[in-house]
């Protein structure tokens, strides 16, 4: 007998927490421990509707639950929000390589979040600020469209609080009554980086047009290429490299990515689309 | 040099089939050159059931339930597409269970091609127009019957489980056998001269990366996908989920198509390959290029099905014409 690889794992809806008006975390509970790396990713099932890759939020620490913070965007994600707890889902995975943790030791990470982009990084955030004096700094940098859309608000302080090498800095694209932090592209918050960064890896998620700009904004820093990480968008289905749609030039995100090097892919044309 | 006559043979393929598939071309012919249709839904098939859920029974997959699959009469191209693509699919962290299984309880009947077809061009991939490995038996087409070669222990051990619908093979059709393999690949080299030679081609459309020439080649395509369907190393599938009986799914793996407009749009309508210049020409550095990075082999057999099949008469070796003479033009 042989597993099959196609049959995901059983899981219940525990909890669901509303983070913003478009913007879900699913509190899972699998019927078996799933062990993951930060940045790996899962591919959830809703049964009947089918798979999308999702890399959850929690932390790699936890192996009896996962959070999977969930953007209502096409047809499983509408399906996935309207979901109540105690719902059966299923899950594949993990699957791709997961951040570079031990490339980031002893070194200033850089942190650079879109919109829900922040929910694959807090897993990252998760996994640095548990062992957090391994790091010489973790530097967090956010921006959402509105504060509505702002996602974890509830978790920042708590983040800045739990080592005192961390620093948490958002901002909006356009302002809005009632805000009274930063306004800007996230790109702005790179604009004074206080980092030594000959000595700093910096990761980025979010939309691919704001990957594209972070990374340029980077490079205009001074980072160089092979420091910089970059959470790539392609449709990503059987996640082992097989079924052929979520080449970035010769690498399949599932099982080179979903997190790629910079300098991997630097040469690839129209590489954010 | 063991030689079966006709007669012999058909025997031989009841006893080798008698558990299992037997796939054999329609006319039974296995003189001249490949099929039109490829092998390749023999190990994946165009169409295949992988999980139903929730369902126990669907968490393991039993080899027992695999029947045995005989195929009779593939050539060199068709044996060789095989072996690339158990790269990918067996090959490396993951395997596809379906794909190995099917695989393993294979038994390959090669056969020499006796002449080439128009779209024929394994040469320039260095390979012949006979088999050399891969089998587990091999014929080639001589007066009666066929010589016939072992290329496995499962071949050898059908060959003495039945050896008494075999002869040994006279001289004259073992000479028989040689003069059309190499009039065959003279041929080859003939029609094929003008083309250039597919281990240039991966540094040639690294040069090319940008080049406006792939707006011209992708002028003509119609998006049909005849190419990618055709192909035997075109293994990319689609996974989708289908409502089944009450509260059942069903997980089903399909033959898909990267030249579909949609095949890489994510959820947001967000698509990295939205232009068809992108789409042709992810087929073609897919093959020529990224699979020789990622599993060190050019994915092309040249048995020129894509070629045949094109409703827009796109001929890859043109193709290849054009963006190499390109990149010699700016080298100039």
């Amino acid at each position: 007998m042989i597993e099959n690889p196609y049959y995901p794992i059983d899981s219940v809806v525990e909890d669901i927490i509303t983070e913003t008006p478009t913007i879900k975390t699913f509190v899972l509970k699998p019927s078996r421990p799933i062990k993951f790396k930060a940045g790996q990713f899962m591919q959830l099932t809703v049964p009947g509707v089918g798979e999308a890759p999702f890399t959850p939020s929690s932390s790699p620490n936890v192996e009896d639950k996962m959070e999977i913070t969930i953007l209502r965007t096409g047809k499983v994600t509408e399906a996935l929000h309207e979901l109540e707890p105690g719902a059966k889902v299923g899950l594949r995975g993990p699957y791709g390589k997961g951040y570079p943790v031990d490339k980031m030791k002893g070194k200033e990470v850089l942190i650079v979040g879109g919109g829900v982009g922040l929910a694959p990084l807090r897993s990252l955030i998760y996994c640095l600020i548990e062992d957090a004096s391994k790091y010489k700094r973790i530097s967090i940098k956010y921006g959402a469209k509105n504060p509505e859309e702002l996602c974890f608000k509830r978790q920042y302080d708590e983040w800045t609080r739990a080592a005192g090498n961390v620093d948490f800095t958002n901002t909006i694209d356009v302002p809005a009554p009632g805000w009274n932090g930063r306004v800007g592209l996230v790109t702005t918050l790179l604009d004074d980086l206080d980092i030594d960064i000959s000595d700093s890896i910096a990761v980025s998620c979010g939309p691919q047009i704001m990957l594209k700009f972070v990374t340029l904004k980077l490079l205009d820093c001074g980072y160089e290429p092979p420091q910089i990480y970059l959470s790539m968008n392609r449709k990503m289905s059987c996640g082992m490299g097989k079924c052929g749609r979520c080449n970035v030039g010769p690498y399949y995100l599932c099982v080179d990515g979903p997190d790629m090097c910079y300098d991997k892919i630097k040469d690839i044309p129209n590489v954010f689309g | 040099m063991l030689f079966i006559d006709s007669t012999n043979f058909e025997r031989l393929l009841k006893k080798l089939s008698a558990d299992g598939e037997l796939y054999v071309p329609v006319l039974m012919r296995l003189d001249g050159f490949r099929t039109v249709d490829p092998w390749k839904g023999a190990a994946q098939m165009l169409r295949c059931p992988v999980a139903n859920y929730p369902d126990d029974k669907s968490r393991e997959i039993s080899e027992e339930k695999f029947r045995n699959v005989v195929i009779v009469g593939a050539r060199a191209c068709d044996i060789y597409a095989f072996e690339l693509v158990d790269r990918v699919e067996i090959e490396g962290e993951f395997t596809d269970p379906f794909y190995k299984v099917r695989r393993d309880k294979m038994f390959i009947i090669g056969a020499d091609c006796t002449e080439c077809g128009e779209s024929c061009f394994c040469n320039l991939l260095g390979n012949k127009p006979w088999p050399e490995k891969g089998y587990d038996l091999n014929v080639s087409s001589v007066s009666g019957g066929y010589i016939v070669e072992a290329g496995s222990d499962k071949g050898k051990a059908a060959i003495e489980a039945n050896k008494d619908l075999f002869s040994e093979a006279r001289d004259e059709q073992t000479k028989h056998r040689d003069e059309v393999r190499s009039a065959v690949l003279d041929k080859l080299e003939k029609q094929n001269r003008a083309f250039p030679r597919a281990e240039e081609m991966p540094d040639v459309l690294r040069a090319a990366l940008t080049d406006d020439v792939w707006d011209e080649i992708a002028a003509k395509c119609v998006e049909c996908g005849a190419c990618t369907n055709i192909c035997p190393t075109c293994y990319c599938f689609l996974l989708y989920d289908m409502k089944a009986d009450g509260e059942y799914f069903q997980r089903i793996s399909t033959w898909d198509s990267c030249q579909v407009t949609g095949y890489a749009r994510m959820a947001g309508m967000l698509n990295p390959r939205a232009r068809l210049t992108d789409r042709v020409k992810h087929r073609y550095y897919h093959k020529y290029d990224y699979l020789v990075k990622s599993h060190g082999a050019i994915f092309c057999t040249g048995c020129g099905r894509c070629i045949d099949s094109c409703s827009a008469t796109i001929d890859m070796r043109e193709s290849f014409k054009k963006v190499s003479d390109r990149v010699k033009a700016g080298k100039r």
